[in-house]
């Protein structure tokens, strides 16, 4: 029987922690943009509250900043999608299906992969290097 | 309507940056003022770095091959925050624990003794913790 080569990811970056708490999403998106800079592949796993960074309802841009209301600010999601388009498949970022569930964050953008808990040990074994930023 | 003389007092300073941009934990100050009247603000614990001087940082990331140049920069608000009047104290203890100077301060801030600061905070009808 011909088995199925799993695709492998050079990194794996599970992202628990809340936005707008301190500085684990720059952070895990700066790593991601390293690997992705040095030719390799990375995933981001995102989990808890960080399942709202990719909601369809953010639009492309941040609410009007009223001191610099000509400003354009990209949303996450555009710097989401920026990201996965400059990666050209070698950047891959996971929604948890039931933190996204319990958190109404249900609404991602299509590009963003939904993936089961139950997935997660065959998520971490498909990557060279698991990174779990915790915090949630 | 009647002014309301509200001090903010700031402890947690890093709240994000890809996420935040903007709305970091100094910008909304400058519109409550507008609001409420009159508003102070004391930075304390490692809030009070958000007041020192430097000029090598520059907030701007490259992400997805496209340069993010609207992150956070908090000496700029604070700065601002100054320019529109508006009273900033720094909890000198704090800031000292942190290996700062008092002279390391952005222009226009006050740097006050813990004991002092806590004093001033019967001169306002409310103190939030923002």
């Amino acid at each position: 029987m011909a088995m199925l080569e799993q695709r492998r990811w050079d990194l794996l970056l599970v992202l628990t922690a809340a936005p707008h708490s301190t500085d684990v999403v720059t952070s895990a998106l700066r790593l991601t943009q390293a690997v992705l800079d040095e030719g390799g592949s990375a995933r981001l796993w995102a989990c808890g509250y960080s399942t709202m960074l990719t909601q369809t309802t953010h639009g492309a841009a941040k609410p009007r900043n009223t001191r610099a209301p000509d400003v354009e600010y990209p949303s996450t999601v555009t710097i989401a999608r920026r990201m996965l388009q400059a990666g050209g498949g070698r950047f891959g970022w996971i929604a948890c299906t039931a933190c996204s569930a319990e958190r109404g964050a249900t609404r991602h953008i299509p590009e963003v992969r939904l993936r089961s808990p139950m997935r997660f040990r065959a998520t971490v074994d498909a990557a060279n290097t698991t990174i779990f930023i915790g915090g949630a | 309507m009647t002014a309301h003389r509200v001090l903010g007092v700031i402890d947690r300073a890093y709240r994000g940056a890809v996420e935040a941009q903007f709305f970091d934990a100094v910008y909304g100050v400058l519109d409550f003022r507008a609001q409420l009247g009159e508003v102070a603000l004391a930075l304390r614990g490692p809030a009070v770095t958000l007041a020192v001087d430097e000029d090598s940082y520059r907030p701007v990331l490259d992400l997805g091959g496209v340069e993010l140049d609207t992150l956070p920069d908090y000496r700029t608000a604070v700065r601002a925050v100054v320019t529109e009047g508006i009273p900033v104290f720094v909890d000198e203890a704090d800031l000292r624990a942190l290996g700062f100077d008092p002279g390391r301060l952005l222009d226009g801030v006050h740097c006050l003794d813990p004991d002092e600061l806590a004093a001033r905070w019967s001169d306002y009808d409310q103190v939030w913790f923002v």
